[in-house]
């Protein structure tokens, strides 16, 4: 005795072309459904990492107008604006803080590179407290410069390979045309401290010549401690301005909300779409097969067969497609994230897109619901058609 | 909210800005145009020393370099993008350009040369040197026009002497320890790898 599944399974075969197409269109409706859910994951997931990665919770920096550091900064100016290194004094009293470290970020324009030139970034920093602030740096050959005043660098991996440096090597700082031993290359990180040049904050203040002055200092506060409080009291200091990663985290989380809700309504009307698609289809394979689901009716198949019979038809497309489009979206995840990262201002480093089993697992199981709900209009029509009225006509009405 | 979203936009900016590790050029529509002005376009293909053969590839550049790949960044992988450059359906020549590390930092030298790998135009997309307006001087680099491996075949890295073409090309600086060695394996690095990638078929 045949199987219904096995039956229903058949007559999909028989039209062949058309259960293909179906299927490539559900296929492509989970791409996008997984494609989607992915990349919410993994871009709140890379951000919170790169956040993390900055290994402070508060930042301070020198007041001022944001955009127009932003602006000076991106159009090649030499620093953000300083605020003096004796603001480290009054942080220290605070018995909230764990650990601080000074950072003086100062870039050069260098007319050698390329044809119009470019600019040239240093992070100034104290060796002594910033290396313990990040832990994940390591060496893959020397270490960190000891001597805050030493004309010495370290390098992140990209900036060693693009100006093929190794520790005991030369670099020279354009415009100041100062030259700097290369002490110690960093192994790749993954973050944006593998295109950084790394030197004692002291000597930077020398060849720049902005002594005692600092672009910003990195805090860690003792676990336990009240960081809004902390915050608070930091927001008294003159001329400084307060970046709590918490409070940025949690505005990114609100934007990433946002974000999620635009990208969730994009997956509700690629799933409406596909519904659409296989109803279409089924009502349209139940109208060719009026006759034939008349003559099962009259050899004894019940209302209840006819139902299951159709609703599997259902079932098989949308749970094949959903396969299909899954495997698609974990091949073509590379191909997407490459696409999303030429097309957005901003992207954080690390993947994404997230995709994983249980992803994909819940991905099948929503097309898959989908099926059996579109399923459920062109079963119920079919299981209503009278044998008598069916074997009469040649063709099918709803 | 918005003043720190953008701060920590900066934060998270790369300070070092730079191009893609390997040696394309930054602005291949326009440099293209300018090593070849008579050019209608290009096509960017990719080699590397794995693809044409491998460790056996890699000896036969050293040969004729005279001289090892350093084993940092000279590595069997690296790869070295050729622009084909064409008017109408002709190939009129390739650009092709080489890291070669310097005295300050990499240099990146780029060559323009003919189907028949002459040297028609110098370009040096990257240079960290105290020297580095005398390197780009057009006095330096009009030196190189014409020459082709054939000539820097006789040129001996060591000694830094060659034929009489080559020992005609002048050091523009007076650092004995700068950039000028480091230019010139550059060329014959590149027209070595080149031999091996495109003029050797």
């Amino acid at each position: 005795m045949p199987s219904i599944s096995g039956i229903a399974y058949k007559n999909l075969r028989r039209k062949r072309i058309r259960s293909i197409l179906t299927v490539f269109g559900i296929a492509l409706s989970t791409w996008v459904l997984v494609s989607l859910f992915g990349f919410n994951r993994g871009y709140e997931a890379s951000l919170n990492s790169d956040i993390d990665n900055l290994g402070f919770q508060v930042l301070l920096t020198a007041k001022g107008c944001p955009y127009e550091a932003a602006t000076l900064m991106l159009q090649g100016s030499k620093s953000l604006r300083y605020m003096p290194e004796a603001v480290m004094d009054s942080l220290y009293q605070n018995e909230a803080v764990d650990k601080l470290t000074p950072m003086l970020m100062q870039t050069v324009f260098d007319v050698n590179k390329g044809e119009e030139g470019g600019m040239v970034g240093y992070l100034g920093i104290d060796p002594a407290t910033y290396p313990s602030m990040k832990p994940y740096l390591t060496f893959s050959s020397g270490e960190w410069f000891k001597d805050r005043e030493a004309k010495e660098a370290v390098l992140g991996y990209e900036v060693a390979e693009l100006e093929q440096r190794e520790v005991g090597d030369l670099m020279l700082i354009p415009e100041k045309e100062v030259e700097v031993l290369v002490v110690g290359i960093l192994k790749r990180s993954g973050t944006q401290d593998d295109g950084t040049i790394f030197m004692p904050y002291k000597a930077l203040q020398t060849i720049f010549d902005v002594q005692g002055q600092l672009t910003s200092v990195g805090i860690k506060v003792k676990q336990g401690a009240d960081i809004n409080a902390y915050e608070e009291e930091l927001y008294s200091i003159h001329d400084v301005q307060v970046v709590s990663m918490a409070q940025v985290k949690n505005t990114i989380s609100n934007l990433v909300s946002t974000a999620k809700v635009m990208v969730m309504s994009i997956a509700i009307i690629a799933i409406l779409i596909a519904m659409v698609g296989v109803m279409n289809t089924i009502l349209m394979s139940v109208l060719e097969r009026y006759q034939e689901i008349g003559i099962m009716k009259s050899m004894g198949a019940t209302t209840f067969h006819i139902f299951r019979l159709i609703w599997f038809e259902t079932i098989i497309l949308c749970a094949i497609g959903g396969v299909i489009g899954s495997l698609f979206s974990i091949v073509m995840a590379r191909l997407t994230e490459a696409l999303i990262r030429y097309v957005l201002p901003y992207a954080p480093s690390g993947s994404l897109i997230m995709i994983d089993f249980r992803l994909v697992l819940e991905s099948i199981g929503i097309i898959t619901l989908i099926g059996l709900l579109s399923g459920i209009y062109p079963a119920f029509r079919a299981a209503r058609i009278k044998p008598i009225e069916a074997i009469r006509s040649s063709e099918g009405e709803l | 909210m918005k003043a720190r979203f953008l701060l920590l936009l900066i934060l998270l900016l790369p300070l070092f800005i730079h191009a893609a590790t390997g040696c394309d050029l930054n602005d291949p529509d326009a440099d293209v145009k300018r090593l070849f002005p008579q050019s209608t376009g290009y096509k960017t293909t990719y080699m590397s020393l794995t693809k044409t053969g491998g460790a056996e590839a890699l000896k036969r550049v050293e040969r004729t370099l005279g001289d090892k790949f350093s084993g940092t960044y000279e590595t069997i992988d690296v790869p070295y993008s050729i622009y084909i450059v064409h008017k109408g359906k002709d190939i009129i020549g390739y650009v092709h350009g080489v890291n070669q590390k310097g005295q300050y930092g990499g240099l990146q030298v780029f060559l323009a040369l003919d189907n028949n790998g002459v040297i028609k135009d110098f370009y040096f997309q990257k240079l960290s040197s105290k020297d580095a307006k005398l390197f780009k001087d057009k006095k330096f680099t009009a030196q190189f026009k014409g020459l082709s491996l054939a000539d820097f075949s006789t040129y001996d890295l060591a000694t830094g002497k060659g034929n009489t073409k080559m020992n005609s090309i002048k050091n523009p600086s007076k650092d004995p320890k700068g950039d000028f060695a480091a230019i010139m394996r550059a060329v014959k690095k590149n027209l070595a790898l080149m031999q091996e990638f495109v003029y050797k078929h």
